[in-house]
């Protein structure tokens, strides 16, 4: 009985710390920075989905699309929007490298508030299946051979396609061709017909084609074995000394806003993470679990700002900031 | 035997009362959302997706794609009556669509979008019904020198989109690559003519330079001779309400021209609609016998694009569904719906889905029955709006255009951009530009730089890559040939002449 009691007791006080500073009376608006389809945008219907189910929000939250600019636009539009404390937006790294190549992309992540991380998205290396190299080694050692005559399709140069090629051909001391499609088909596209020798490829994109027979898988960008690819190295198991460079997706909030404001969006998200929902979430999209709170979100900034760039003069490209 | 099966298990899905009701949702939601421009299908499919969850997944697909496909049909309405394209796939539909309607022949060029749209639809269907897995393999052949092929290919069509000079056409297209190029480049992350705003660094919408140059254009234009333009002409008589028997004669090669080549590039995850459109308009130039009539109102420059278009839809449910490679953002979001319901889009979705998959299918065929049904009604409803008194309708598409511009990105940049190719489109008239080869560069610029690009990357440099394979120089050769038609009609003109002498 007294446990009961205080069981209760503690619920109703975290309530009352909960309800006493910031309670959204209007929708919330999520900025997302792609068009509707797109990675953020689809994160951002399903959050808003699950955070109903769960009841997690009095109010509704409503996903707006500030498309343009490689998320700049979204970002300076967040930033517009100082003090706000009805909208928030999903980022993805891009909102922390557009900035090093961008001189117009002003606003970074950093100009922001940090709410929290969410997601961590793991890759593969994937060849046809009928390409020759069984390991991961071995397609470094046949680019080696022939050097700038075997390809991989990817993203844009700064994505973390090229990231992970310029990490390998140091860690490896070999060169291969980077062509950049724009769309995530075109890539898998280009390897399937036999265009491309390599990709990098999110394990849910991948699943399917491996199952059919079609691609196989060499290693995985990730730091331990995802449970769908048991047999399947890491980087580091594949014998290739390198820290992959995460792919993030998380919440921020305007610059300005009262401290009860970060605290109440922080619990909302970190309470989201513990469901049920979001864990199924996960699971069916193959992401991992990549939850950082505000404070730990800054420093993650600061870390993988200098990884990328590093990385990226490393690799030729001009940063401006 | 197979399709056959396929197709009678298909029908028992697609035929019950409650996929009927979901079908019929789908294509006049779709239908409402081509009409209007700026919320195109991805946005609207992505928005109904939290709603597809209460539904059963066979259900819930045949309504999305409704939509998808509705959407196709509903976007020649505001290209024809006012010249602003409902959605990118449209633009082409303008160029004769909107002439028919100045000349009073709206009710004639709307009907025959929505039959084009119809026999084109179905023939969409029929193929991914019957050719879908050897197709989608043939797609995978075709790679960045194909795709260069093929933009070059659609960007020699501007010799037949020219109007009485040559030069201004080109420099017009010239200007429509420079537009393409403006933005982030993609292989080396370096800003393009941005002039330090950041909404440029995506580049320029499409969408933005289409309504401007030809709705404010148009608007702008017209404004000046208000004395003479009361109202735009209006059909007279029921008659004229409908396309005639010689229209649909002047359209039959057309809705087989449309109906073939929107469904093959349909098939090509990196082209789309709007070039399939753009092909198919520029062939049935090409091979008809009254060219010179093309962009003041003939019916075939009508049904050619909108049946490209529509076509489209079924070559690009293709990849989509025996790859799980989307071609476009409709099929994107079409994709991601499928994983939200827990299935796994690939090389194997078929076979393990037949119901899902021929339930679709069976779907298709009923739902392109549907929209023809509701589609010609409305024709002669819709013709009415060209009675509205011009001093009223031009305030309305100015209202259109803006708030179709807004909606697509949420940005007034946009909409300054607006006023800013409006003008353009204005001064192109008054200077007797033509603004087609403008729309042409802008939309192929930005993918032929990126084939080529992605070619000479794949060659290490050399350009024999773009010839030494068979399809890709097989489409040169086409191009270059379009090129030499004018040459050949100098020649002919010069030949006439010393006949005569």
């Amino acid at each position: 009985m007294g446990k009961k009691l205080a069981l209760v007791a503690v619920l109703a006080f975290s309530n009352a710390v909960f309800a006493q500073g910031f309670t959204p009376t209007r929708p919330v608006e999520a900025v997302v920075h792609t068009g509707p389809g797109g990675g953020s945008d689809l994160l951002a219907r399903a959050v808003a989905l699950m955070i109903e189910k769960e009841k997690l929000l009095p109010v509704r939250m409503q996903v707006v699309n500030k498309t343009g600019g490689g998320g700049a636009v979204a970002a300076a539009y967040l930033a517009e929007k100082k003090g706000e404390t009805h909208t928030i937006g999903f980022f993805t790294g891009v909102w922390l490298t557009n900035p090093l190549t961008s001189a117009e992309a002003k606003v970074s992540l950093k100009d922001l508030t940090p709410v929290a991380r969410l997601v961590l998205e793991p890759a593969l290396i994937a060849v046809k299946a009928d390409a020759p190299y069984k390991t991961l080694a071995e397609f470094v050692s046949a680019a080696k051979q022939k050097p700038g005559e075997l390809k991989q399709s990817g993203g844009s140069i700064t994505s973390r396609d090229n990231v992970v090629r310029q990490q390998l051909q140091r860690a490896g001391g070999a060169r291969w061709q980077f062509i950049s499609f724009p769309g995530g088909g075109e890539r898998i596209a280009a390897l399937l017909g036999g265009h491309v020798n390599m990709m990098v490829i999110e394990p849910a994109e991948a699943g399917e084609h491996i199952r059919a027979g079609n691609m196989r898988v060499l290693a995985q960008v990730t730091d331990s074995r995802l449970p769908a690819f048991p047999n399947v190295p890491t980087l580091k198991e594949a014998g290739f000394n390198v820290t992959p460079v995460p792919q993030v997706r998380g919440v921020v909030a305007p610059p300005g806003i009262p401290r009860e404001n970060v605290a109440y969006w922080e619990g909302v998200f970190k309470k989201l993470t513990q469901t049920e929902s979001w864990k199924k979430f996960l699971a069916d999209n193959q992401f991992e679990d990549g939850y950082q709170n505000a404070a730990d979100l800054t420093k993650f900034y600061e870390e993988f700002t200098g990884q990328m760039r590093g990385i990226l003069q490393e690799a030729g490209i001009k940063t401006v900031r | 035997m197979d399709v056959l099966s396929g197709l009678m298990q298909g029908f028992a899905v697609a035929l019950q009362p409650l996929n009927l009701l979901w079908c019929l949702v789908g294509v006049v939601l779709g239908t409402v959302v081509g009409i209007m421009p700026g919320l195109g299908p991805p946005a609207t499919i992505a928005m109904l997706l939290p709603l597809t969850f209460l539904m059963n997944p066979a259900s819930a697909m045949i309504m999305l794609a409704g939509i998808y496909y509705g959407a196709k049909y509903g976007g020649s309405t505001t290209s024809i009556l006012l010249n602003i394209p409902g959605e990118s796939a449209s633009v082409a539909t303008c160029f004769d669509g909107y002439q028919m309607a100045r000349k009073g022949r709206a009710g004639a060029a709307l009907g025959i979008a929505a039959i084009a749209s119809f026999i084109a639809g179905t023939v969409g269907v029929l193929g991914l019904m019957l050719i879908a897995p050897p197709l989608a393999r043939m797609a995978l052949a075709f790679s960045s020198p194909e795709y260069f092929a093929l933009m070059a290919l659609g960007l020699a069509m501007v010799v037949l989109l020219a109007g009485r000079s040559m030069i201004k056409a080109l420099l017009a297209m010239l200007v429509g690559l420079w537009l393409a190029g403006i933005g982030t480049d993609l292989f080396s992350q370096t800003s393009r003519f941005t002039f330090g705003q950041m909404e440029l660094l995506s580049g320029v919408d499409f969408v933005v330079v289409a309504i401007g140059v030809f709705a404010i254009g148009e608007v702008l234009a017209n404004m000046e001779g208000r004395e003479a333009a009361k109202a735009l002409p209006f059909p007279k008589g029921v008659r004229n309400l409908l396309p005639t028997m010689q229209d649909l004669k002047d359209s039959r090669f057309a809705f087989a021209n449309g109906s073939i080549v929107g469904f093959l590039i349909g098939v090509l995850p990196g082209a789309g609609s709007t070039i399939a459109s753009f092909i198919s308009y520029g062939l049935e130039k090409a091979v008809s016998r009254r060219p010179e009539q093309f962009g003041q109102g003939v019916v075939e420059g009508v049904a050619a694009p909108e049946g490209a278009n529509n076509a489209e839809t079924g070559g690009a449910l293709i990849p989509m569904l025996t790859l799980g490679i989307p071609g476009s953002s409709s099929t994107a979001v079409l994709l991601a719906a499928l994983v939200l319901w827990g299935f796994k889009p690939g090389p194997l979705f078929i076979p393990e889905n037949p119901a899902l998959f021929w339930g679709l299918v069976a779907s298709m065929y009923i739902g392109n029955l549907m929209l023809l049904v509701l589609n010609m009604p409305l024709v002669p409803l819709f013709a009415q709006v060209l009675r509205t008194p011009v001093y009223i309708l031009y305030p309305i598409i100015l209202g259109i255009a803006v708030i179709g511009v807004y909606s697509t990105s949420g940005s007034l940049f946009d909409v300054w951009l607006l006023a800013g190719f409006g003008l353009l489109g204005y001064l192109m008239r008054k200077l007797d530009y033509p603004s087609a080869p403008l729309i042409l560069g802008l939309v192929l610029g930005g993918a032929m730089e990126r084939a080529l690009r992605q070619s000479l990357m794949m060659s290490d440099g050399s350009i024999s890559i773009l010839v030494s394979r068979p399809v890709s120089a097989v489409m040169l050769s086409l191009a270059l040939l379009i090129l030499l038609i004018p040459l050949f009609n100098k020649v002919n003109t010069w030949r006439l002449r010393a006949l005569e002498k």
